[in-house]
Protein backbone atom coordinates (compact mmCIF):
# COMPACT_ATOMS: atom_id res chain seq x y z
CA UNK A 1 0.00 0.00 0.00
CA UNK A 2 1.20 3.22 -0.94
CA UNK A 3 0.31 5.85 2.04
CA UNK A 4 2.47 8.92 3.04
CA UNK A 5 1.33 10.93 6.47
CA UNK A 6 -0.88 13.68 5.41
CA UNK A 7 1.82 16.44 6.32
CA UNK A 8 2.26 17.61 2.58
CA UNK A 9 1.72 21.28 4.40
CA UNK A 10 5.08 21.11 6.25
CA UNK A 11 6.50 22.05 2.16
CA UNK A 12 4.20 23.87 0.60
CA UNK A 13 6.66 24.63 -2.48
CA UNK A 14 6.90 21.34 -2.69
CA UNK A 15 5.37 19.38 -5.58
CA UNK A 16 3.18 20.65 -8.10
CA UNK A 17 1.99 18.33 -11.06
CA UNK A 18 -0.89 18.43 -13.68
CA UNK A 19 -2.98 16.07 -15.24
CA UNK A 20 -3.22 17.72 -19.18
CA UNK A 21 -1.36 20.82 -20.12
CA UNK A 22 -0.43 23.14 -17.35
CA UNK A 23 -1.98 26.65 -17.66
CA UNK A 24 -1.25 28.09 -13.78
CA UNK A 25 1.44 26.09 -13.11
CA UNK A 26 3.22 26.43 -16.08
CA UNK A 27 7.24 27.04 -15.91
CA UNK A 28 6.67 25.52 -12.09
CA UNK A 29 8.49 21.91 -13.41
CA UNK A 30 11.37 23.48 -14.23
CA UNK A 31 12.10 26.22 -11.97
CA UNK A 32 11.46 27.00 -8.72
CA UNK A 33 10.31 30.61 -8.93
CA UNK A 34 9.17 32.21 -11.91
CA UNK A 35 11.12 35.84 -11.95
CA UNK A 36 9.80 38.44 -14.00
CA UNK A 37 11.94 37.19 -16.91
CA UNK A 38 11.33 33.39 -16.72
CA UNK A 39 7.45 34.20 -16.11
CA UNK A 40 7.43 36.33 -19.58
CA UNK A 41 9.40 33.44 -21.01
CA UNK A 42 6.58 31.50 -20.00
CA UNK A 43 3.51 32.83 -20.57
CA UNK A 44 4.55 35.83 -22.86
CA UNK A 45 3.00 39.55 -22.70
CA UNK A 46 -0.20 40.66 -21.14
CA UNK A 47 -2.53 41.63 -23.91
CA UNK A 48 -4.30 44.75 -22.79
CA UNK A 49 -7.81 44.67 -21.59
CA UNK A 50 -9.95 47.19 -20.70
CA UNK A 51 -13.21 46.62 -18.67
CA UNK A 52 -15.76 45.87 -21.58
CA UNK A 53 -13.30 43.30 -22.50
CA UNK A 54 -12.75 41.48 -19.22
CA UNK A 55 -16.16 41.41 -18.76
CA UNK A 56 -16.53 39.61 -21.70
CA UNK A 57 -13.89 37.05 -20.78
CA UNK A 58 -15.55 36.64 -18.11
CA UNK A 59 -19.50 36.14 -18.91
CA UNK A 60 -17.73 33.32 -21.82
CA UNK A 61 -15.54 31.74 -19.12
CA UNK A 62 -18.18 32.04 -16.33
CA UNK A 63 -14.92 32.38 -14.09
CA UNK A 64 -15.78 32.15 -10.11
CA UNK A 65 -13.83 32.21 -6.99
CA UNK A 66 -11.38 29.55 -6.38
CA UNK A 67 -11.70 30.62 -2.51
CA UNK A 68 -14.61 28.59 -1.85
CA UNK A 69 -17.65 30.61 -2.28
CA UNK A 70 -17.78 30.49 -5.99
CA UNK A 71 -18.70 33.78 -6.63
CA UNK A 72 -18.73 34.60 -10.66
CA UNK A 73 -15.78 37.33 -10.83
CA UNK A 74 -17.71 39.43 -13.38
CA UNK A 75 -20.46 40.15 -10.78
CA UNK A 76 -17.62 41.74 -8.22
CA UNK A 77 -16.74 43.88 -11.41
CA UNK A 78 -20.05 44.72 -12.27
CA UNK A 79 -20.56 45.66 -8.84
CA UNK A 80 -17.80 48.16 -8.52
CA UNK A 81 -17.67 49.55 -12.14
CA UNK A 82 -16.78 53.46 -11.87
CA UNK A 83 -16.11 53.24 -7.84
CA UNK A 84 -11.96 52.69 -8.39
CA UNK A 85 -11.65 50.21 -5.86
CA UNK A 86 -9.16 48.43 -4.22
CA UNK A 87 -8.25 45.30 -5.73
CA UNK A 88 -7.76 42.73 -3.09
CA UNK A 89 -5.94 39.39 -3.22
CA UNK A 90 -6.68 37.26 -0.62
CA UNK A 91 -3.75 34.57 -0.48
CA UNK A 92 -4.79 33.87 3.53
CA UNK A 93 -5.41 30.48 2.46
CA UNK A 94 -6.18 29.35 6.13
CA UNK A 95 -7.84 25.52 5.09
CA UNK A 96 -4.85 23.80 6.72
CA UNK A 97 -4.98 21.02 3.91
CA UNK A 98 -4.54 23.74 1.27
CA UNK A 99 -1.20 25.01 -0.18
CA UNK A 100 -2.08 26.00 -3.90
CA UNK A 101 -2.54 29.55 -2.98
CA UNK A 102 0.28 29.83 -1.25
CA UNK A 103 2.42 27.60 -4.36
CA UNK A 104 1.36 30.59 -6.45
CA UNK A 105 2.46 33.16 -4.78
CA UNK A 106 6.04 31.93 -3.70
CA UNK A 107 6.94 30.44 -6.81
CA UNK A 108 4.62 31.91 -9.71
CA UNK A 109 3.21 35.17 -7.98
CA UNK A 110 3.74 37.72 -11.33
CA UNK A 111 0.48 35.45 -12.82
CA UNK A 112 -1.51 36.42 -9.61
CA UNK A 113 -0.10 40.24 -9.75
CA UNK A 114 -0.95 39.86 -13.45
CA UNK A 115 -4.33 39.29 -13.42
CA UNK A 116 -4.93 41.78 -9.69
CA UNK A 117 -3.59 44.75 -11.55
CA UNK A 118 -5.74 44.11 -14.56
CA UNK A 119 -8.89 44.48 -13.16
CA UNK A 120 -7.27 47.12 -10.94
CA UNK A 121 -6.34 49.37 -14.41
CA UNK A 122 -9.43 48.02 -15.75
CA UNK A 123 -11.47 49.58 -12.71
CA UNK A 124 -9.14 52.59 -12.62
CA UNK A 125 -8.65 50.86 -8.69
CA UNK A 126 -5.59 53.06 -7.19
CA UNK A 127 -4.10 49.96 -5.50
CA UNK A 128 -3.34 46.42 -4.75
CA UNK A 129 -2.89 44.96 -1.69
CA UNK A 130 -2.05 41.12 -1.44
CA UNK A 131 -3.15 39.80 1.87
CA UNK A 132 -1.15 36.74 3.62
CA UNK A 133 -0.55 34.75 6.76
CA UNK A 134 3.03 33.54 6.04
CA UNK A 135 6.38 35.46 5.84
CA UNK A 136 7.62 33.51 2.95
CA UNK A 137 4.62 34.05 0.60
CA UNK A 138 5.34 38.05 1.76
CA UNK A 139 8.47 38.24 0.51
CA UNK A 140 7.96 36.37 -2.47
CA UNK A 141 5.61 38.94 -3.78
CA UNK A 142 7.33 41.84 -2.60
CA UNK A 143 10.31 40.75 -4.80
CA UNK A 144 8.03 40.03 -7.71
CA UNK A 145 6.76 43.94 -7.30
CA UNK A 146 10.09 44.71 -7.42
CA UNK A 147 11.04 43.59 -10.88
CA UNK A 148 8.10 44.81 -12.77
CA UNK A 149 7.30 48.73 -13.53
CA UNK A 150 3.62 48.64 -12.54
CA UNK A 151 4.91 47.32 -9.17
CA UNK A 152 4.93 50.61 -7.07
CA UNK A 153 0.95 50.17 -6.92
CA UNK A 154 1.47 46.58 -5.39
CA UNK A 155 1.31 46.49 -1.28
CA UNK A 156 2.16 43.34 0.92
CA UNK A 157 -0.15 42.91 4.09
CA UNK A 158 0.98 40.25 6.17
CA UNK A 159 -2.08 39.67 8.50
CA UNK A 160 -2.47 36.88 11.15
CA UNK A 161 -5.43 35.22 12.34
CA UNK A 162 -7.10 31.85 12.42
CA UNK A 163 -9.71 29.62 9.86
CA UNK A 164 -12.28 32.32 9.77
CA UNK A 165 -10.06 35.19 9.76
CA UNK A 166 -9.54 34.50 5.97
CA UNK A 167 -13.10 34.81 5.73
CA UNK A 168 -13.63 37.48 2.80
CA UNK A 169 -15.24 40.06 4.82
CA UNK A 170 -12.82 39.42 8.06
CA UNK A 171 -10.17 40.34 5.99
CA UNK A 172 -11.47 43.28 4.79
CA UNK A 173 -12.49 44.36 8.17
CA UNK A 174 -8.37 43.36 8.98
CA UNK A 175 -7.38 45.43 6.30
CA UNK A 176 -9.35 48.63 7.65
CA UNK A 177 -7.54 48.02 10.92
CA UNK A 178 -10.54 46.66 12.30
CA UNK A 179 -10.53 42.94 14.29
CA UNK A 180 -10.04 39.89 11.63
CA UNK A 181 -13.86 38.19 12.37
CA UNK A 182 -16.66 38.30 10.36
CA UNK A 183 -19.24 40.90 10.70
CA UNK A 184 -22.64 40.42 12.31
CA UNK A 185 -24.55 42.41 9.56
CA UNK A 186 -25.31 40.76 5.91
CA UNK A 187 -22.47 42.74 3.99
CA UNK A 188 -20.04 41.84 1.19
CA UNK A 189 -16.77 43.20 0.57
CA UNK A 190 -17.62 45.06 -2.45
CA UNK A 191 -20.12 47.04 0.14
CA UNK A 192 -16.53 48.41 1.53
CA UNK A 193 -15.45 49.62 -2.43
CA UNK A 194 -13.33 46.59 -2.07
CA UNK A 195 -12.88 43.55 -5.08
CA UNK A 196 -11.65 40.75 -2.91
CA UNK A 197 -10.92 37.21 -4.46
CA UNK A 198 -8.76 34.14 -3.49
CA UNK A 199 -5.11 33.96 -5.43
CA UNK A 200 -6.14 31.38 -7.82
CA UNK A 201 -8.81 33.64 -9.71
CA UNK A 202 -6.39 35.87 -10.16
CA UNK A 203 -4.01 33.84 -11.67
CA UNK A 204 -6.96 32.31 -13.39
CA UNK A 205 -7.99 35.11 -14.95
CA UNK A 206 -4.52 36.06 -16.07
CA UNK A 207 -4.43 32.90 -18.30
CA UNK A 208 -7.60 33.77 -19.36
CA UNK A 209 -6.55 37.23 -20.61
CA UNK A 210 -3.58 35.54 -22.80
CA UNK A 211 -5.35 32.62 -24.18
CA UNK A 212 -8.41 34.59 -24.77
CA UNK A 213 -12.19 32.86 -24.43
CA UNK A 214 -11.97 29.99 -27.25
CA UNK A 215 -8.38 28.40 -26.63
CA UNK A 216 -9.24 28.79 -22.47
CA UNK A 217 -12.10 26.80 -23.23
CA UNK A 218 -10.28 23.97 -24.68
CA UNK A 219 -10.24 22.02 -21.73
CA UNK A 220 -12.70 21.22 -19.10
CA UNK A 221 -16.24 21.18 -19.43
CA UNK A 222 -18.95 22.84 -21.40
CA UNK A 223 -20.49 25.13 -18.32
CA UNK A 224 -17.10 24.89 -16.73
CA UNK A 225 -14.43 25.57 -18.70
CA UNK A 226 -10.78 25.46 -17.53
CA UNK A 227 -8.69 23.83 -15.12
CA UNK A 228 -8.54 24.09 -11.37
CA UNK A 229 -6.34 23.65 -8.79
CA UNK A 230 -6.66 21.03 -6.23
CA UNK A 231 -4.36 20.44 -3.12
CA UNK A 232 -4.04 16.37 -2.36
CA UNK A 233 -2.99 14.54 0.10
CA UNK A 234 -3.93 12.05 2.94
CA UNK A 235 -3.29 8.51 2.22
CA UNK A 236 -1.52 8.88 -1.76
CA UNK A 237 2.28 8.82 -2.83
CA UNK A 238 2.00 11.76 -5.00
CA UNK A 239 0.66 14.60 -2.42
CA UNK A 240 0.85 18.29 -4.38
CA UNK A 241 -0.88 21.03 -5.69
CA UNK A 242 -2.24 19.59 -8.72
CA UNK A 243 -3.93 21.36 -12.00
CA UNK A 244 -6.49 19.70 -14.20
CA UNK A 245 -9.20 20.07 -16.15
CA UNK A 246 -12.27 20.74 -14.71
CA UNK A 247 -14.60 17.48 -15.11
CA UNK A 248 -11.76 15.49 -14.79
CA UNK A 249 -13.08 11.70 -13.32
CA UNK A 250 -11.56 11.08 -9.09
CA UNK A 251 -10.79 8.11 -10.73
CA UNK A 252 -7.76 9.47 -13.09
CA UNK A 253 -6.81 11.99 -9.78
CA UNK A 254 -6.65 9.43 -7.64
CA UNK A 255 -4.49 6.98 -9.90
CA UNK A 256 -2.01 9.54 -10.89
CA UNK A 257 -2.07 10.66 -7.12
CA UNK A 258 -0.68 6.97 -6.26
CA UNK A 259 -3.51 6.78 -4.15
CA UNK A 260 -3.29 3.13 -3.08
CA UNK A 261 -6.84 1.67 -2.58
CA UNK A 262 -8.42 4.78 -1.13
CA UNK A 263 -11.78 4.12 -0.17
CA UNK A 264 -12.75 7.85 1.29
CA UNK A 265 -12.47 11.19 0.08
CA UNK A 266 -12.78 14.57 1.85
CA UNK A 267 -13.71 17.36 -1.18
CA UNK A 268 -13.52 21.03 -0.66
CA UNK A 269 -11.89 21.30 2.95
CA UNK A 270 -13.08 21.07 6.59
CA UNK A 271 -16.03 23.23 5.15
CA UNK A 272 -16.57 20.53 2.40
CA UNK A 273 -17.91 16.94 2.48
CA UNK A 274 -17.10 13.38 2.64
CA UNK A 275 -17.82 11.05 -0.23
CA UNK A 276 -16.79 6.85 -1.25
CA UNK A 277 -13.65 7.00 -3.20
CA UNK A 278 -16.05 6.55 -6.35
CA UNK A 279 -14.26 6.97 -9.86
CA UNK A 280 -16.92 8.66 -11.78
CA UNK A 281 -17.52 11.56 -9.39
CA UNK A 282 -16.62 14.65 -11.64
CA UNK A 283 -14.37 17.30 -10.03
CA UNK A 284 -15.80 20.22 -11.22
CA UNK A 285 -18.35 22.62 -9.34
CA UNK A 286 -21.70 20.41 -10.85
CA UNK A 287 -20.03 17.56 -10.40
CA UNK A 288 -19.49 17.32 -7.39
CA UNK A 289 -23.09 19.48 -6.42
CA UNK A 290 -24.35 16.49 -8.01
CA UNK A 291 -22.42 13.71 -5.03
CA UNK A 292 -23.94 15.97 -2.65
CA UNK A 293 -20.11 17.79 -1.94
CA UNK A 294 -18.69 21.21 -3.02
CA UNK A 295 -15.59 21.37 -4.86
CA UNK A 296 -14.76 24.40 -1.94
CA UNK A 297 -11.46 25.57 -1.24
CA UNK A 298 -10.34 23.35 -3.29
CA UNK A 299 -8.70 20.18 -0.85
CA UNK A 300 -8.55 16.88 -2.01
CA UNK A 301 -8.16 14.21 0.57
CA UNK A 302 -7.59 10.38 0.75
CA UNK A 303 -8.47 8.15 3.30
CA UNK A 304 -8.00 4.48 3.04
CA UNK A 305 -8.13 1.68 5.46
CA UNK A 306 -4.77 2.67 7.37
CA UNK A 307 -6.20 4.69 9.63
CA UNK A 308 -9.69 5.10 11.80
CA UNK A 309 -11.80 7.54 9.95
CA UNK A 310 -13.90 8.18 12.60
CA UNK A 311 -10.64 9.19 14.71
CA UNK A 312 -10.07 11.47 12.03
CA UNK A 313 -12.92 12.97 12.16
CA UNK A 314 -13.31 13.66 15.52
CA UNK A 315 -9.76 15.54 15.43
CA UNK A 316 -10.81 17.66 12.57
CA UNK A 317 -14.27 18.53 14.41
CA UNK A 318 -12.42 19.52 18.13
CA UNK A 319 -10.41 21.39 14.92
CA UNK A 320 -12.57 23.22 14.20
CA UNK A 321 -14.67 23.97 17.65
CA UNK A 322 -11.48 25.57 18.17
CA UNK A 323 -11.47 27.75 15.41
CA UNK A 324 -14.70 29.30 16.02
CA UNK A 325 -14.15 32.68 16.75
CA UNK A 326 -16.47 32.90 19.69
CA UNK A 327 -18.90 35.70 18.61
CA UNK A 328 -22.01 34.10 17.62
CA UNK A 329 -23.52 31.82 20.40
CA UNK A 330 -24.64 28.58 18.27
CA UNK A 331 -21.42 28.19 17.18
CA UNK A 332 -19.59 29.10 20.31
CA UNK A 333 -21.90 26.03 22.25
CA UNK A 334 -22.56 24.22 19.32
CA UNK A 335 -19.34 23.11 17.95
CA UNK A 336 -18.05 21.91 21.19
CA UNK A 337 -21.01 20.28 21.79
CA UNK A 338 -20.57 18.64 18.47
CA UNK A 339 -16.79 18.13 18.90
CA UNK A 340 -17.63 16.11 22.02
CA UNK A 341 -20.49 14.04 20.38
CA UNK A 342 -17.76 12.63 17.76
CA UNK A 343 -15.19 11.72 20.54
CA UNK A 344 -18.13 9.87 22.25
CA UNK A 345 -19.39 7.88 19.14
CA UNK A 346 -15.16 6.83 18.73
CA UNK A 347 -16.33 5.61 22.44
CA UNK A 348 -18.52 3.64 21.48
CA UNK A 349 -21.24 5.60 23.54
CA UNK A 350 -24.97 4.64 22.22
CA UNK A 351 -26.84 7.20 20.41
CA UNK A 352 -23.82 10.03 20.22
CA UNK A 353 -24.51 9.74 16.56
CA UNK A 354 -27.78 11.14 16.53
CA UNK A 355 -26.99 13.50 19.04
CA UNK A 356 -24.76 14.89 16.87
CA UNK A 357 -26.87 15.02 13.92
CA UNK A 358 -28.97 16.82 16.30
CA UNK A 359 -26.55 19.16 16.92
CA UNK A 360 -25.05 19.98 13.43
CA UNK A 361 -28.74 20.61 12.61
CA UNK A 362 -28.92 23.44 15.42
CA UNK A 363 -26.33 25.52 14.39
CA UNK A 364 -26.33 25.07 10.41
CA UNK A 365 -26.78 28.75 9.04
CA UNK A 366 -26.86 30.10 12.70
CA UNK A 367 -23.91 32.52 12.59
CA UNK A 368 -22.71 35.60 11.04
CA UNK A 369 -20.30 33.43 8.78
CA UNK A 370 -20.68 30.09 7.34
CA UNK A 371 -18.11 28.16 10.40
CA UNK A 372 -21.15 26.67 11.72
CA UNK A 373 -22.99 25.68 8.34
CA UNK A 374 -19.40 24.37 6.82
CA UNK A 375 -18.70 22.10 10.10
CA UNK A 376 -22.25 21.02 10.17
CA UNK A 377 -22.27 19.72 6.52
CA UNK A 378 -18.48 18.53 7.07
CA UNK A 379 -19.98 16.26 10.35
CA UNK A 380 -23.04 15.18 9.16
CA UNK A 381 -21.65 14.12 5.44
CA UNK A 382 -19.01 12.42 7.78
CA UNK A 383 -21.28 10.21 9.52
CA UNK A 384 -23.85 9.57 7.26
CA UNK A 385 -20.49 7.50 5.11
CA UNK A 386 -18.86 5.80 8.37
CA UNK A 387 -21.65 3.55 9.64
CA UNK A 388 -19.68 0.63 9.12
CA UNK A 389 -17.57 2.09 11.72
CA UNK A 390 -19.68 3.69 13.75
CA UNK A 391 -21.29 -0.02 14.15
CA UNK A 392 -17.73 -1.28 15.05
CA UNK A 393 -16.98 1.34 17.60
CA UNK A 394 -20.23 1.11 19.00
CA UNK A 395 -19.96 -3.38 19.86
CA UNK A 396 -16.39 -4.24 19.20
CA UNK A 397 -14.87 -1.31 21.17
CA UNK A 398 -13.39 -0.14 17.76
CA UNK A 399 -12.20 -0.60 14.85
CA UNK A 400 -8.91 -1.54 15.50
CA UNK A 401 -6.99 1.18 13.20
CA UNK A 402 -4.99 3.55 14.97
CA UNK A 403 -5.41 7.29 13.93
CA UNK A 404 -3.32 8.65 11.77
CA UNK A 405 -4.15 11.99 11.21
CA UNK A 406 -4.08 11.81 7.58
CA UNK A 407 -6.36 14.69 7.83
CA UNK A 408 -3.69 17.34 8.44
CA UNK A 409 -4.25 19.93 10.67
CA UNK A 410 -2.93 23.21 11.54
CA UNK A 411 0.86 23.86 12.15
CA UNK A 412 0.56 25.51 8.95
CA UNK A 413 4.02 26.98 7.83
CA UNK B 1 -40.35 42.08 6.45
CA UNK B 2 -37.71 39.91 7.44
CA UNK B 3 -36.47 39.36 11.19
CA UNK B 4 -32.78 38.79 11.61
CA UNK B 5 -30.67 37.86 14.56
CA UNK B 6 -26.88 39.70 14.46
CA UNK B 7 -25.50 36.44 16.00
CA UNK B 8 -22.60 38.51 17.06
CA UNK B 9 -24.29 40.59 19.57
CA UNK B 10 -27.25 38.12 20.57
CA UNK B 11 -26.30 37.29 24.26
CA UNK B 12 -29.38 34.99 24.16
CA UNK B 13 -31.18 36.83 26.97
CA UNK B 14 -34.47 35.30 25.49
CA UNK B 15 -37.08 38.31 25.62
CA UNK B 16 -37.62 37.58 21.83
CA UNK B 17 -38.93 34.06 22.84
CA UNK B 18 -40.83 35.08 25.81
CA UNK B 19 -42.53 38.10 23.66
CA UNK B 20 -42.91 35.94 20.39
CA UNK B 21 -43.46 32.53 22.09
CA UNK B 22 -45.47 31.58 18.68
CA UNK B 23 -42.68 32.40 16.72
CA UNK B 24 -39.16 32.15 18.37
CA UNK B 25 -38.25 29.47 20.68
CA UNK B 26 -34.84 28.66 22.76
CA UNK B 27 -32.22 26.47 21.82
CA UNK B 28 -30.46 24.30 24.49
CA UNK B 29 -27.91 26.68 25.21
CA UNK B 30 -30.78 29.83 24.95
CA UNK B 31 -30.30 30.92 21.95
CA UNK B 32 -33.11 32.24 19.67
CA UNK B 33 -34.78 29.79 17.05
CA UNK B 34 -36.76 31.31 14.85
CA UNK B 35 -39.94 29.53 12.95
CA UNK B 36 -39.71 31.50 9.54
CA UNK B 37 -38.09 35.26 8.91
CA UNK B 38 -41.00 36.46 6.60
CA UNK B 39 -43.61 38.16 9.27
CA UNK B 40 -45.99 40.70 8.91
CA UNK B 41 -44.25 43.85 10.83
CA UNK B 42 -47.46 43.93 13.79
CA UNK B 43 -47.16 45.13 16.95
CA UNK B 44 -45.81 42.44 19.01
CA UNK B 45 -42.99 41.85 16.82
CA UNK B 46 -41.87 45.57 16.48
CA UNK B 47 -42.07 45.21 20.47
CA UNK B 48 -40.11 42.13 20.33
CA UNK B 49 -37.30 44.09 18.18
CA UNK B 50 -37.61 46.93 20.63
CA UNK B 51 -37.01 44.72 23.61
CA UNK B 52 -33.72 42.95 22.49
CA UNK B 53 -31.45 44.09 25.38
CA UNK B 54 -28.72 43.56 23.06
CA UNK B 55 -30.26 45.38 19.91
CA UNK B 56 -29.38 41.81 18.30
CA UNK B 57 -32.88 41.69 16.89
CA UNK B 58 -33.89 43.34 13.66
CA UNK B 59 -36.80 44.30 11.26
CA UNK B 60 -35.36 44.54 7.88
CA UNK B 61 -37.49 45.59 4.33
CA UNK B 62 -36.79 42.42 2.07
Amino acid sequence: MTTTMGRLAADPASATWTIGAARVLAGLDRNAVLDARTHLDTHGPLPAADLGRLLGLLDASGLTGRGGAGFPLAAKLRALRGQRPTVVVNGSESEPASVKDRVLLRRTPHLVLDGALAVAVALRGRRVTVAVHDAAAAAAVRTAAAQRPDGNRVRVELVSGGFVAGEARALVRALDGGPALPPGRREHATDHGVLLANAETFAQLAVLIRLGRHRFADTGTRTEPGTTLLTVGGAVGRPGVVELPLGTPLGIVLAAAQAGQPRLVVAGGYHGSWHPAVPAIELSRSGLAAAGGTLGAGVLLVLDDSTCALGELARVTAWLAAESAGQCGPCRFGLPALARDVQALCQGHPGAAEIALRHARAVDGRGACRHPDGTARFVTSALHLLQDETYLHLHHGGCGRPVLGLLPIGGRP
Amino acid sequence: MTLEIDWTRCDGHGLCAALLPDRISRDEWGFPVLHGTKLPPDTAVRRAVAACPALALRLTRT
